[in-house]
């Protein structure tokens, strides 16, 4: 067969390009630097200053905050908002391109899945940080009714944190096998008892690569109509009450697409610091980042279709209070958040890719800087705007975030981050087997290292990474 | 001829003292009060139809036409007024059927009225049908449109499907791990699969768990299907088909009881002011307290007139000085 021949040619090429990725992968657990441990510091202490923030909101209640009886949601439902949307980043890189075949994909998922679960737990941790009576958050199981869409959101994010967990951890098998394996002598004890556990005895036997194509076949189809439902019930919480500026339909779509829009965004940003702390520019190369900078713009461009749609059907029918919702938006209050939305994070972005000269990773990054604060303005400003429209004729009131609100809120992106650079240290960040398949192929195919995303024979396949020897493909039959 | 007028004369006479002492005799009859008498059941369940049957005399003779009202007594925020479950005219037996439907958990003081058409004041008929305790709740909610198939088995359905799923993924895992511990491996730590297993374990847990917080939802608070699960308040129903009486907080006279703090009570419900500042004046989400913060009379009626911030202002068009001289002395009173 040509495959056969194929790899056979290209056998000593390949093992030395494999032995180089893992020698890669494994850099951050093996080598550790002050930098590191400076860096680790900086969001202990911002996370730590968080706790003794909330320490004072625990003692005294929500009275340290800005919110009030009128606007009762802010800074902490934002903050929730935004990390559940750029817990999205894992969700489309990993199953829609795997899905869909995207070879492309395969450098990129592992830190995406990531960037997934680690928001996910950062968000919810926002939704008990806002609950004035914390102590009461079991009441949501022993009294809850399906009736209020607060408990559809308590169903969506349960169901999406446990499927992403898994669907985090199932294609991580064969990379922590790998790492059991290479590592065994180079890391403490407790690493290593890691590896031996979660690396389920895998060794890439056959039956052990069927059960792992179907667990991940599954997990990859459940977890996109998953992901699509936890972010338009999160709108729903909003768009499911006739309040000005909420009561509408397209909340779901503008959601979910911002999500993504966002999710995309800090997976770019999470990639080029990883790439260029742990020189990965071989795998994380300028065509992966701009991939990703042209679906931001291609998202940039339909959040603004979804923005016009829903400010213009709104806004030529307008009625007593929406008059006052969009006053503040488009022109008072709100207008400088808003036009910074608008026009710095949705058109910046394609601005950014149609220029030839700053269609560069710079560039990429410039863009998702610019939109992951627009999209969290979008969200103060759409939770906050919501809030401040008069049901009554009574004044509207004001609400800024205090220095408690303030702190949580940083303390929360810290954790965010803090996870990120713990979970660095420990698990493989780079897919190696996913990798080493498709380079793999590429020679197979008589084609250079360099995967090309229009080229794919379509069979989705396991490689085995334990043996030393150079992998072994085993068709994942029956599943795909 | 004079023995003929004479005669005549005595006729007249005769005949003006008969109808005197008819009218005399007659006299006290005419002027008896009507009597009413009324026939209920001493004790019904809520949700019954209950008939009531009042029979008014007078001198024991039925009265014909007569108007009659059912009413009892509810109350609300202190103030309480008559309700008007039922009225009727009476028939040629001089009897009025009235029924209604037992909403009220509780009948205070039930009374069959004479509403006419005599404007002469008749005793009102007291009596009691006491309320069996328990029973169903009316309410239903009658909004929504019901969609065969559509409901909430579908969604527990869905629900369980994805769990189902997500589960199976875990058994893979678990599969995954036995596999491996089948083979002869040199290095893989035999038996290592307890984290696909617990992995596994939480999503059936957690999927299980889910799917009773679903179906046990509906009876974990304000069952309105379920009369033991539900926490009945005395709350009055009252729809269409009861005209609601109301306190009367309109008629003039509720308001000039000659005491003050009574006086300004009434007021007080009547303009609204209890909307925004609570039904003492304690205040409320958009009202601030009336109670501490209450200052000088002249100051208040500068409020009142203006209409500080979100409030409207009340010319005294609508509010007299004299009134909220009143509605002051009841708030000074404490509310």
């Amino acid at each position: 067969m040509d495959r056969a021949s194929g790899r056979f040619c290209h056998m000593d090429t390949m093992t030395n390009w494999r032995e180089r990725l893992i020698a890669k992968t494994t850099r951050p657990t093996l080598v550790t630097t002050y930098k590191y441990w400076l860096w680790l510091g900086f969001l202990i202490v911002i996370v730590g200053n968080g706790v003794f923030q909330y320490s004072k909101q625990w003692q005294n209640g929500l009275i340290v905050t800005d919110m009030r009886d009128r606007i009762s949601w802010g800074l902490y439902i934002s903050a929730f908002v935004f990390f559940i949307g750029i817990s999205h980043a894992g969700t489309l890189i990993s199953a829609i391109l795997r899905v869909s075949k995207a070879t492309w994909r395969a450098p990129i998922t592992r830190v995406a899945e990531f960037i997934t679960a680690v928001s996910l737990v950062v968000g919810a941790a926002f939704v008990l940080i806002d609950m004035g009576r914390p102590d009461r958050i079991f009441n949501v199981f022993r009294y809850g009714r399906w009736q209020s869409p607060i408990m559809w959101d308590v169903m969506a994010i349960t169901t999406y944190l446990t499927a992403s967990v898994i669907y985090l951890y199932a294609p991580m098998i064969p990379d922590l096998g790998l790492f059991r394996d290479r590592l065994v002598n180079k890391v403490g004890a407790i690493r290593n008892f890691l590896y031996r556990t979660l690396a389920l005895n895998w060794y890439a036997a056959p039956p052990q690569v069927r059960f792992l194509g179907k667990a991940i076949t599954i997990m990859m189809l459940i977890i996109m109509p998953i992901a699509v439902s936890v972010h338009t019930v999160v709108s729903w919480i909003f768009s499911m009450t006739l309040r000005a500026g909420w009561n509408t339909s397209i909340f779901g779509v503008l959601f979910v697409a911002g999500a993504i829009f966002s999710g995309v965004a800090t997976l770019i940003l999470v990639m080029a610091i990883l790439r260029r702390i742990y020189h990965w520019e071989e795998y994380l190369t300028q065509k992966h980042f701009l991939y990703l900078g042209y679906l931001l713009a291609a998202f940039g461009a339909f959040m603004i279709y979804v923005n016009i749609n829903e400010y213009l059907t709104e806004g030529f029918k307008i009625e007593e209070a929406g008059e006052f919702a969009f006053r503040q938006l488009f022109v008072e209050d709100f207008a400088v958040m808003f036009w910074f939305y608008i026009i710095g994070g949705l058109i910046g972005p394609i601005v950014l890719m149609l220029i030839p000269k700053t269609r560069t990773i710079a560039g990429v990054v410039v863009a998702a800087i610019l939109v992951d604060i627009a999209m969290f303005l979008e969200r103060y400003f759409i939770v906050v705007t919501g809030l401040r429209v008069p049901l009554m004729p009574y004044e509207p009131a004001s609400y800024a975030p205090t220095f408690v609100e303030w702190s949580i809120f940083v303390a929360g992106l810290a954790l965010f981050a803090l996870l990120l650079t713990v979970a660095v240290k420990i698990f493989p960040m780079l897919a190696v087997w996913e990798m080493t398949e498709e380079h793999e192929r590429r020679l197979a195919m008589g084609l250079g290292g360099e995967p090309h995303p229009l080229d794919d024979d379509g069979a989705l396949s396991v490689a085995t990474t334990n043996d030393g020897t150079g992998p072994e493909r085993v068709d994942e039959g029956g599943a795909s | 001829m004079t023995g003929r007028r004479k005669h005549i004369a005595a006729r007249i006479c005769v005949s003006t003292l008969a109808i005197s002492l008819a009218l005399v005799v007659s006299a006290p009859a005419i002027a008896a009060e009507i009597g009413i008498s009324v026939g209920a059941p001493v004790q019904v369940a809520i949700g019954q139809d209950v008939e009531v049957k009042a029979v008014l005399s007078q001198d024991g003779v039925p009265v014909e036409g007569a108007e009659v009202a059912l009413t009892y007594q509810a109350s609300w925020a202190g103030e309480s007024s008559r309700v008007e479950l039922a009225t009727a005219t009476t028939d040629e037996a001089g009897v009025a059927v009235m029924t209604y439907q037992q909403r009220a958990d509780d009948n205070r003081e039930m009374q069959v009225v004479y509403l006419g058409p005599d404007t002469e004041p008749v005793a009102p008929y007291v009596f009691t049908i006491a309320v069996e305790a328990g029973g169903e709740q009316l309410y239903v909610n009658q909004s929504g449109v019901e969609i065969p198939f559509v409901n909430g088995t579908l969604v527990i359905l869905v629900i369980a499907t994805v769990w189902f799923l997500i589960a199976l993924a875990a058994v893979y895992l678990v599969r995954v791990g036995r596999a491996g511990r089948s083979l002869d491996a040199p290095i893989a730590e035999k038996g290592s699969m307890w984290i696909s297993a617990l992995l596994a374990s939480a999503a059936v847990f957690t999927a299980i768990g889910m799917v009773i917080v679903f179906v046990r939802a509906p009876v974990s608070n304000t069952d309105v299907t379920d009369p033991d699960r539900y926490d009945r308040t005395p709350i009055v129903y009252l729809d269409g088909t009861y005209p609601y009486v109301g306190f009367g907080l309109q008629d003039e006279s509720v308001a000039q009881t000659g005491d003050p703090v009574q006086d300004g009570s009434a007021l007080y419900f009547k303009y609204g002011c209890a909307a925004c500042h609570g039904i003492r004046g304690q205040g409320a989400a958009v009202g601030p307290t009336l109670r501490d913060e209450l200052g000088s009379f002249g100051s208040f009626k500068e409020d009142v007139r203006e209409g500080p911030r979100g409030m409207p202002g009340y010319e005294d068009v609508t509010i007299s000085d004299e009134n909220m001289q009143k509605i002051y002395q009841y708030l000074k009173d404490g509310g």
